[in-house]
């Protein structure tokens, strides 16, 4: 069987918001894939339910084979997670975190110890191993969290955020052992991000995600050549009552109306379009305010799918919601 | 896989945390001994009517005064069970103190699920049953080391504990307290906020004790609180572990080490599968 996880049709609803509305994805055995959207698409709501932590409302998931819901002890004895919130014992050390998790998932003795130490000094903890979770840096909490969840070698790898706020030399270090794991145990490991870069660099397949459902799904390339080779964004001065301007280019491959007066083009070739755009705008009596032009990238395709560019989406936290306890979404 | 592994790393994990935190293991047995101290030995001297002017009496005669405060004594020593007050005081404190640490330690339930460790132990692969229960007996064994530090620091203010049964009385402690770190952890896997449950466990810990028998013999109270105490488990631990420690029998008729025995364990049975039964179906949601 080469489809591990299958979600089908997922659905869920908390008291006052729809997180996840229809859901629906496989990955394959060994495969990196990532679903990635901004705050609040319901990544993290998708990942609970995949771990058996939150109920679904609707809908199946399956993990090698196991439903999620009736089989949760089945499911739990193949993954390994990272959690986006922080989940460590901050009163122990590192060692003991990592001991306790060991003995938690079925290791022992001086398997336990030799391993407990390897990890530690892959992910350069070791000569920390006996101070005190609470003394750590952001980074370090998160590389012994990625080396905690290492520890059993687990079937599945699930990584919510890994890299969320950390500097760029932890990041990079993160990502080499994502890449290392995936190398070494052939491990397949499902992670969320709203990094582009960081979903383009390690998955084989991205899914994107916005407001509780998927919008497209496959390698990076694919996503991207939804949209071409060139994408010329163009801004008008004056809002026209015309809401139907694409009709104007009929040169185009595809135009696309955006937030605040943005017209999006695909073109072959923008430095050849561009006279040809600004000609048309002109004849028009319209004004460009602005004009660009960019290879698309996943912010361009996510900017397609959504309307929003994905920055933009980041800037704005999801809404808080009424008290709930911190850390624990 | 082992289970038994999963059981116990959650039993190291409850004690070295404990361990960790010495100040607080001080704490634990400074507070009982405050009490036992000015409660005790205030209270003590007003049950003792040794302070009974004297009058000149007729040599070789017993003096009338003498008479009273004999019976006096041997009136409240009945009351108490059979030992003096502060005996009868210090022993019930040893099973308050063990009370309350093991209903507060559901207080680390919470903790945990604000700083995420709970979700660690969610998605362990051992059986969430037994990763519960290890927990659970982790702080068992916790409030038992500190109710066997308490009696040996009780031993500086009387000389009425027996050493040899002991033992015996510790082992009633753990089983209590096993209880009521199961109700303490089931209630707080309900509870999202730390002031909610505080609220809940100062409703529910201090009439417990007062309607136990920690501070005045349950034969004591009027109708209404008998009738509490009788529902109390608190109050069967109390009996026994005073019954054990200083030979004492203040309780309803019907009590024996053995009827408070059967009765402790029926009470953490019962708590212990509703705490497993509730681990079992946590969600992050709650
Ligand atoms: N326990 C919860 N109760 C109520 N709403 C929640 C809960 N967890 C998440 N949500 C809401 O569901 C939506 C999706 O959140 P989440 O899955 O955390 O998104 P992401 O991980 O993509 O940022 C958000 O609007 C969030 O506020
Ligand atoms: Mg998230």
């Amino acid at each position: 069987m080469s489809e591990i996880i299958v979600v089908e049709n997922l659905v869920k609803r908390f008291k006052d918001v729809v997180a996840v509305n229809g859901v629906s994805f496989t990955i394959r055995k060994g495969e990196i894939f990532a679903l990635l959207g901004p705050n609040g698409a319901g990544k993290t709501t998708t990942i609970h339910i995949i771990a058996t932590l939150l109920r679904p409302t609707s809908g199946i998931v399956l993990v090698a084979g196991y439903d999620a819901v009736k089989n949760a002890d089945e499911v739990r004895k193949r993954i390994g997670v990272v959690f986006q919130d922080p989940s460590l014992d901050n009163q122990l050390s590192a060692y003991d975190n990592m001991y306790i998790h060991g003995r938690l998932n079925g290791l022992r003795g001086r398997e336990l110890h030799e391993k407990i130490t390897k990890l530690l000094e892959l992910v350069e903890l070791k000569e920390y191993a006996h101070k005190k979770v609470m003394y750590f840096s952001g980074g370090m909490r998160r590389r012994l969290e990625i080396a905690r969840s290492l520890l059993h070698e687990p079937e599945i790898l699930i990584l919510d955020e890994p890299t969320i706020g950390l500097d760029p030399q932890s990041r990079a270090k993160i990502w080499d052992y994502i890449k290392y794991l995936k190398k070494e145990f052939n491990m397949t490991i499902l992670m969320t991000t709203h990094y582009m870069d960081e979903a383009e660099e390690l998955a084989h397949r991205i899914a994107i995600m916005d407001k509780g459902k998927v919008l497209a799904m496959g390698t990076a390339e694919e996503l991207k050549s939804m949209l071409g080779q060139d994408v010329i964004y163009v801004t008008l001065k004056k809002i026209s009552d015309d809401n139907n301007l694409c009709k104007l280019f009929d040169f185009v491959k595809a135009c696309n109306m955006l937030d605040g007066n943005r017209l999006e083009l695909v073109v072959d070739d923008a430095s050849k379009a561009l006279p040809e755009v600004f000609r048309v705008v002109s004849l028009n009596s319209l004004q460009v305010a602005e004009a660009s032009y960019r290879r698309p990238t996943l912010n361009e395709v996510f900017l397609h799918l959504t309307g929003r560019e994905l920055r933009d989406s980041l800037e704005q936290p999801s809404v808080p919601q009424r008290r709930r306890v911190r850390g624990f979404r | 896989m082992s289970s038994s592994d999963a059981f116990a790393s959650m039993i190291y994990r409850q004690l070295k945390r404990w361990w960790n935190n010495r100040s607080r293991v001080v704490m634990t047995v400074l507070n009982p001994l405050l009490w036992m101290v000015f409660l005790g030995l205030g209270w003590g001297g007003i049950f003792s009517p040794q302070s009974i002017p004297t009058a000149p009496g007729i040599p070789n005669m017993p003096s009338v005064a003498d008479v009273i405060v004999k019976a006096i004594e041997n009136y409240f020593k009945q009351l108490f069970g059979g030992v003096d007050y502060v005996t009868f005081m210090i022993t019930g404190i040893v099973v308050m103190s063990a009370f309350m640490a093991s209903f507060i330690s559901g207080i680390s339930v919470i903790w945990d699920k604000q700083f995420g460790f709970l979700k660690e132990t969610l998605v362990a692969s051992a059986p969430r049953s037994v990763v519960i229960l290890g927990r659970i007996v982790g702080d068992g064994i916790v409030a038992a080391i500190q109710s066997l530090l308490i009696v040996l620091v009780s031993l500086l203010l009387t000389n009425n504990i027996n050493l040899v049964n002991t033992p015996i009385a510790i082992l009633y402690v753990f089983i209590m307290t096993l209880g009521f770190t199961a109700l303490g952890t089931t209630i707080s896997l309900k509870f999202s906020s730390m002031e909610g449950f505080q609220m809940v466990v100062n409703l529910i810990t201090m009439p417990l004790i007062f309607m136990s028998g920690v501070f005045y013999p349950p034969t004591t109270m009027p109708e209404w609180m008998k009738w509490i105490a009788k529902f109390n488990p608190l109050t069967y631990s109390v009996h026994a572990v005073r019954y054990w420690l200083a030979g004492a029998n203040a309780g309803f008729e019907y009590m024996n080490p053995l009827t408070d025995l059967a009765i402790l364990i029926a009470f953490t049975s019962l708590m212990l599968v509703t705490a497993v039964k509730t681990f079992e179906k946590t969600t992050v949601e709650d």
